[in-house]
């Protein structure tokens, strides 16, 4: 769990997702100052079992160890479903992680 | 015979997951959004010539930002939306992020945190599972720039 940190929880009918993910998030200003290649997240996707429930494109200007928080309909969401986040950088870096849904009997 | 039955039901299961999948990465097929620099071009690029209006969308951020390297920006929709597209005019490159929103949600309420090197405006624009386009926007001082954008 190095890689993000991981919340969801259901709430009446509402599926709430708050995801932190390490990240520099180096943009290409930055880069060039410092010497190293530019390296950012550029896709994510939350899934739930195979149903997507949030997919983005990201461009290096999300802020360093970027916050994402989105909301879902939990329709079809059962006590024990996790959360899977997926990212992917510029360098090709891709991680993948779950979290069990909270708020569910 | 049962075998078979069970064999015959697990390719049909296996047919039907890519239908469900809407995977669209952005960069990938539309490399010019995030290439542009003006947020009209940017727009131009993703969504081709379009008349957004101005209503259906809310963009929810500070007034002032103390912290140029960590803006919260809050994105929600009245209107049911395909994709959502988040553009700022205080950095190189306009585009920020592009969200496929998935066809079950009815209303977009996400948040995400920004860098913006200076003051400027954010501008959030969404296509509307009715084929209209949505278009907000919202300006704010940065008190701190955000490690130069």
């Amino acid at each position: 769990m190095a890689n993000m940190k991981i919340k969801a929880k259901v709430k009446g009918d509402t599926l709430k997702c708050k995801v932190q993910m390490k990240h520099d998030m180096i943009t290409y200003n930055i880069a060039k100052k410092k010497g190293v290649d530019a390296n950012f997240i550029t896709y994510v996707t939350g899934k739930i079992g195979d149903r997507i429930v949030f997919e983005a494109s990201t461009s290096q200007f999300l802020s360093k160890n970027p916050i994402i928080k989105f909301e879902a309909p939990a329709e079809g969401v059962k006590k024990g479903d996790e959360l899977t986040m997926y990212w992917k950088d510029l360098s090709g870096k891709e991680v993948t992680e779950s979290k069990k849904v909270k708020g569910l009997k | 015979m049962e075998r078979r039955k069970f064999l015959g039901l697990g390719l049909a299961a296996v047919a039907l997951v890519p239908a469900s999948v809407s995977a669209f990465d952005f960069r990938k097929d539309k490399p010019d959004t995030w290439k542009a620099h003006k947020v009209d071009e940017a727009i131009k690029a993703l969504y081709g010539d379009i008349k957004p209006e101005e209503s259906g969308l809310s963009i929810n951020v500070p007034k002032i930002a103390s912290n140029g390297g960590a803006i919260p920006v809050g994105m929600k929709s009245d209107v049911q939306l395909k994709s959502l597209a988040l553009f700022q005019d205080a950095n190189p490159e306009a585009a920020v992020a592009a969200f496929t929103i998935p066809a079950d949600v009815k209303t977009v309420n996400y948040m995400t945190k920004i860098k913006m090197a200076k003051s400027g405006e954010i501008t959030l624009v969404g296509e509307g599972t009715d084929g209209k386009f949505y278009k907000v926007s919202k300006k704010l001082d940065v008190a701190l720039g955000g490690c130069e954008g």
